[in-house]
């Protein structure tokens, strides 16, 4: 029965994993990416819709760190994304506040 | 007003309101989706029928992850076609980690413990990671009660994974993992993040690291709901460095992101030996009105149950003053029940409760005082545990191009 449960699982999973592998509407990617502004005030907003996340998200664990240079923090990013609960989008604003 | 129409193998999902396009989505093959989550549903109804309450349970958490992935598609789309442009980041491999000096003093026998603790991030291409993280601890008493202190230095392997990261919804691990059993033994472990050097009495309740296989993920569900999913299979490994059971297990958890409000359900199967269940739940809870930390986990396994609640608490809720911006107040409480034929060794012999009070002191950023005071009530008898040192997070960029 668990094997069973465990295969529908697996094929799930490369049902998704194939879904992601093709161009879709959203533009939307797996990859380490932040969030860049296109005006000083969406730059703002973005920083502190950052903040606010990396408080909600990060925040839950540890103290904020001091920020690390950009591609130390994609990297650092990515690892935390795997280990932790934060969505794909909350990576991207949190990105885009740790490197700004 | 809802459309969903098909080009070819390409169905096209669609939400308007009005003129307003509200959601927006593409899903393929979503025939062959929607029918293996509804075999799925088909094995987990026979299951309610002819197994027990563990596997109802066990297969509920799989159909929970069915729909996760399946509404995952369907729900991402608004989000990511509101999303502003995104450009790709370098990435560099890293070296993190954490390191602890901090002597116990437990019914009077001190053990000086000292742990380095390296974490080693290498991200291949925009969709790889592998992750390792080691641990060197020493734990050195007095020899004979009052010669010198020594000890051996007990090395282990915590984990050593290669995640894939199919989608923004879905992560695929292979390798060693830490177990995704409630949530000290992921999140709250290292030397740098926890609040009480002492573990937790239940922690060992929580099977640490597995060999196998993983699937997680994460995807907002709603305005102000996130959901987490993680399923996975461990195999038996009777090497002393990478010791893991034969297993199946998972965890979901619902976080609500404006109340800052976290709650998780924990469950896994032994498929070997006594074939024993185990069950968890978690939750955590930082309101935004004030610096305040406050964590719960219970266990219940073969071994014993119990729990523990930590509440946190950062004084500069009383003063922006410096020396109590960097300060932070700690309680714990916790209990633990001990059941018949028990075959944990690193669980108390006895039911035990023990209250804790400790002290952080930031220094700067990833460098911390800490101590603690804590009473174990046992019918084994009572005992004072003491704790105070110091711990240290580093990170640096493996060769150059941090920036």
């Amino acid at each position: 029965m668990l094997m069973r449960i465990l295969a529908v699982m697996v094929i799930l999973a490369a049902t998704v994993a194939a879904e992601s592998g093709k161009p879709s509407s959203g533009s939307s990617t797996a990859t380490t990416s932040a969030v860049v502004p296109q005006t000083t005030a969406q730059a703002n907003a973005i920083r502190v819709e950052g903040e606010k996340r990396f408080r909600t998200n990060c925040g839950r664990c540890h103290m904020p760190p001091h920020k690390f240079p950009p591609r130390m923090m994609a990297t650092i990013i990515r690892h935390m994304r795997v280990r932790t609960l934060i969505t794909d989008e909350d990576m991207r604003y949190i990105l885009a506040y740790m490197t700004e | 007003m809802s459309d969903l129409y098909s080009e070819d193998s390409l169905a096209v999902f669609s939400v308007t309101y009005g003129n307003q396009p509200l959601a927006e989505g593409l899903l393929r093959d979503s025939y062959l989706s929607l029918s293996l989550c509804a075999y799925a549903m088909t094995i987990m109804f026979k299951a309610m029928r002819c197994g027990g309450w563990f596997t109802a349970l066990c297969l509920s958490l799989s159909l929970a992850f069915c729909l996760a992935l399946f509404l995952s598609v369907f729900m991402s789309a608004p989000a990511l076609a509101q999303a502003p442009e995104v450009s790709s980041a370098a990435t560099v491999p890293v070296v993190s980690g954490g390191v602890a000096f901090v002597p116990f003093v437990q019914a009077g026998q001190t053990t000086l413990v000292s742990i380095i603790s390296p974490v080693v991030l290498v991200p291949l291409g925009d969709n790889w990671l592998i992750e390792s993280r080691a641990a060197f601890e020493g734990d050195f008493v007095r020899r004979d009660g009052t010669g010198p202190f020594g000890g051996e230095v007990q090395k282990s392997l915590e984990y050593l994974q290669l995640d894939y990261i199919a989608n923004p919804h879905l992560t695929v691990t292979v390798g060693r993992f830490l177990t995704p059993f409630s949530m000290y033994n992921e999140r709250l472990y290292p030397v740098w993040i926890r609040d009480l050097q002492a573990d937790p009495l239940i922690l060992p309740l929580e099977q640490s690291s597995s060999n196998g296989m993983m699937l997680r993920g994460g995807f907002s569900a709603a305005p102000n709901l996130n959901l987490n999913y993680a399923a996975y299979f461990s195999t038996l490994s009777n090497n002393q460095t990478l010791a893991s059971d034969r297993e199946v297990g998972g965890r979901i958890v619902a976080f609500f992101p404006n109340q800052r409000a976290e709650i998780g359900f924990s469950v896994g199967h032994l498929l070997q030996q006594t074939n024993a269940n185990r069950f968890g739940t978690h939750f955590e809870w930082q309101p935004r009105a004030f610096p305040l930390d406050m964590r719960s986990e219970y266990a219940n396994t073969e071994s014993g149950q119990g729990y523990w609640i930590e509440p946190a608490l950062r004084l500069s809720a009383l003063s922006h003053l410096p020396i109590l911006a960097r300060t932070q107040v700690v309680g714990r409480f916790q209990q633990f029940f001990t059941k018949p034929g028990a075959t944990n060794d690193d669980v108390p012999g006895a039911n035990t409760r023990e209250p804790e009070v400790g002290l952080n002191y930031y220094f700067m950023d990833g460098l911390r005082a800490t101590g603690s005071y804590g009473r174990q009530l046992s019918s084994e008898g009572n005992a004072n545990v003491w704790t105070a040192g110091m711990t240290y997070r580093f990170a640096f960029p493996l060769g150059r191009g941090g920036y």
